[in-house]
């Protein structure tokens, strides 16, 4: 993450004016603009991942903070969900639900995870299409992917703390206690995740593509309790499929306090190689469908 | 029209680039140009259905001058801008910005560019106006407290300093096409695409806009294509103008060359007494464009320069006219316009 932009200073072509105060300013290898930044005698310095990962970050953190409303409404909706989970299926199925609730609240928290980043970033790109900045984040010499992956790691950031607080709150409802061995629960769930945001990637590639279809691929996140619930049978193919292995880990490392180096190596790696694998191909379906987008012309169009 | 004054003003500070500019100077010649287009074409469809939009388009843009590309609706210019933005893949043909081919090396190029394409749709109206400006200037390469200073002198050019803390979805129509231009000038692109940059604008915006506009791209020595459907606009900002139609170019010239080389000056006289006779002399002797009659008086518009003018007004004495009024009619580059894409 230390990559950084070619240095743009003294790229000379243009800096080549008729007036010849600016020729001047150019041949000591600064922007006549520069003149009025203080004074450095150098132009602006190129900005690298790390700059755009923290801008990216600031202004999910800034819109967290500032509109609330739609964080706390989220943290709401999805707890009087598990609430009426919780207490019906304890109304149902007693003790039987009574002696699952660690397993039912991991899930769930793995759950609210996924969908926040699935549909956090399956949804913003739709609307950065209709804020008409997406072009903007296309014509970034950072790339576009760069900047997608940026935002979707900020939207998982935001993610981990919304299901965090709503995890805590899930506790206390339940009188339940987990461990919360935090390496072991960041790394998995987010290798977890990352799957899930390769899927999201998809989405918002289809949905550059073929504009209002949110709807469509908001359904995918239907199929992620079926995922999240895997361990609970045989996984066997299962844990290929995103969210299924990262469960089961997951679910050891909450309720039976398994560190992530105690896991066996081949379960770790099918949970890396699956992370890989569903991100790489969602990278690729983004590409292929903003590259389709601009062929077809329709890139930004909504 | 007020263009010519205001025009006359926002060149003033940067004389020296639009002289040389009009004139093809040879200090321009010399640089390299800041936007190359060759043999562009692009068609959407196929068969039947198949729609040109861009066929065989090709243009340079010198460094430092500020270019309005012009022509009615569909007559391919968004498509063009986004081929040159590398946003839609042409078919044929090749664009360099900066030296820089777009469609081959796309982050290189962007590192000279940016764009305004939506208007007042261009940022995020959450953020406040500074937040705005550092984040797409960090989008656009750079490290947003290396031009921390020059977002401020941008602010108070854009008359935005008060509002730099205020979010922009809390700023009224105009204000949010500033924010919107300043944060693509936030950057440090130094060729600029701006897409109808008053869209939407009362007269009185309108005209700041385009003031500090011409003023901010002079100083920087910035490189501007500029789209709008308002004549006035681009009159007022550019000094060449490159108009599109059916696809292809049809006029590229300097703004002067285009006004000049209309055969649209005029003049328009008032009178009680034109009529009969007076107004058959002068249709005989001048081309007479229009004749229109409000109430006692017949007002007659003919196409003429300065030496007609002392013809007609021989004429109407010798035909003991009494003229109430007499005004001049200029040539703009709406009739330009006209002309070219009715060719």
């Amino acid at each position: 993450m230390t990559d950084s932009v070619d240095d743009k200073t003294g790229h000379g072509t243009n800096d080549r004016r008729a007036d010849g105060g600016r020729q001047a300013a150019s041949e000591a290898g600064r922007r006549p603009a520069d003149e009025g930044t203080g004074g450095r005698g150098d132009g602006p310095r190129s900005a690298g991942l790390v700059d755009l990962t923290l801008a990216v970050l600031k202004r999910e953190y800034l819109i967290f903070v500032r509109y609330p409303a739609d964080a706390v409404g989220g943290i709401v909706v999805s707890l009087l969900f598990f609430a009426l989970l919780f207490y019906g299926g304890r109304a149902f199925a007693g003790q039987a639900l009574t002696d699952s609730i660690e397993g039912l609240v991991v899930g769930y928290f793995l759950w609210t995870l996924s969908v926040g980043a699935y549909s956090s970033v399956a949804n913003d790109i739709g609307s950065e299409v209709q804020w008409g900045t997406l072009e903007r984040h296309f014509m970034t010499p950072f790339g576009f992917a760069p900047v997608a992956f940026a935002k979707g790691v900020a939207k998982v950031v935001r993610s981990f703390l919304l299901s965090g607080i709503t995890l805590a709150a899930m506790l206390v409802i339940t009188d339940t206690t987990l461990q919360v061995p935090v390496v072991t629960v960041v790394v998995v769930a987010g290798l977890s995740i990352l799957s899930v945001l390769g899927l999201g990637f998809a989405a918002g590639g289809l949905s550059v593509l073929y504009k209002r279809i949110g709807s469509w691929l908001g359904l995918l996140q239907f199929g992620f309790p079926v995922l999240v619930a895997a361990p609970a049978f045989e996984l066997g193919w299962t844990r290929f499929l995103p969210l299924a292995q990262g469960s089961s880990l997951l679910q050891r490392a909450m309720v039976e306090g398994t560190r992530v180096w105690e896991f066996p190596p081949a379960e770790l790696a099918t949970l890396v190689g699956v992370a890989v694998v569903y991100v790489a191909g969602g990278y690729a379906v983004f590409h292929y469908t903003t590259r389709r987008a601009r062929r077809l012309g329709v890139l930004g169009d909504y | 029209m007020s263009s010519q004054r205001e025009r006359d003003r926002a060149r003033s500070d940067n004389a020296a680039d639009l002289d040389t500019a009009r004139a093809g100077g040879s200090v321009q010649e010399a640089a390299a140009p800041a936007i190359t287009v060759e043999g562009l074409r692009k068609q959407f469809g196929d068969g039947a259905d198949a729609v040109t939009a861009v066929d065989d388009i090709s243009f340079r843009v010198e460094p430092g001058s500020v270019v309005g590309l012009l022509g009615p609706n569909g007559a391919g210019k968004t498509t063009t801008i986004k081929c040159l933005l590398g946003m839609i893949v042409p078919d044929a043909g090749s664009v360099s910005v900066a030296g820089v081919d777009v469609l081959a090396n796309p982050r290189a190029a962007y590192r000279h560019v940016d764009a305004m394409l939506e208007g007042a749709r261009n940022d995020y109206w959450r953020l406040t106006v500074r937040e705005n400006l550092r984040y797409f200037a960090t989008i656009g390469g750079v490290k947003p407290d290396d031009v921390a200073g020059r977002h401020d002198t941008l602010l108070d050019q854009l008359d935005l300093a008060a509002e730099a803390d205020t979010a922009v979805r809390d700023l009224s129509r105009g204000m949010k096409q500033k924010v919107s231009l300043a944060s693509v000038l936030a950057t440090d692109a130094d060729v600029v695409f701006l897409d109808e940059p008053t869209l939407g604008l009362d007269v009185e915006s309108s005209l700041t806009l385009r003031r500090e506009l011409r003023r901010i791209v002079g100083e920087r020595g910035l490189t501007a294509l500029v789209t709008s459907h308002d004549m006035d606009v681009i009159e007022d900002v550019c000094d060449r103008v490159i108009i599109v139609n059916d696809g292809r170019v049809v006029a590229d010239d300097a703004v002067d060359s285009l006004l000049g080389g209309l055969d649209a000056q005029g003049i328009r006289v008032a009178s009680p007494d034109l009529e009969g006779a007076p107004l058959r002399a002068v249709r005989d002797q001048f081309e007479v464009r229009a004749v229109r009659h409000q109430g006692n008086h017949t007002s007659v518009e003919v196409t003429t320069g300065s030496d007609g003018f002392y013809e007609l007004v021989a004429l109407l004495r010798a035909h003991d006219v009494t003229v109430s009024s007499v005004d001049t009619i200029e040539s703009d580059l709406e009739s330009a316009f006209l002309e070219v894409t009715r060719e």
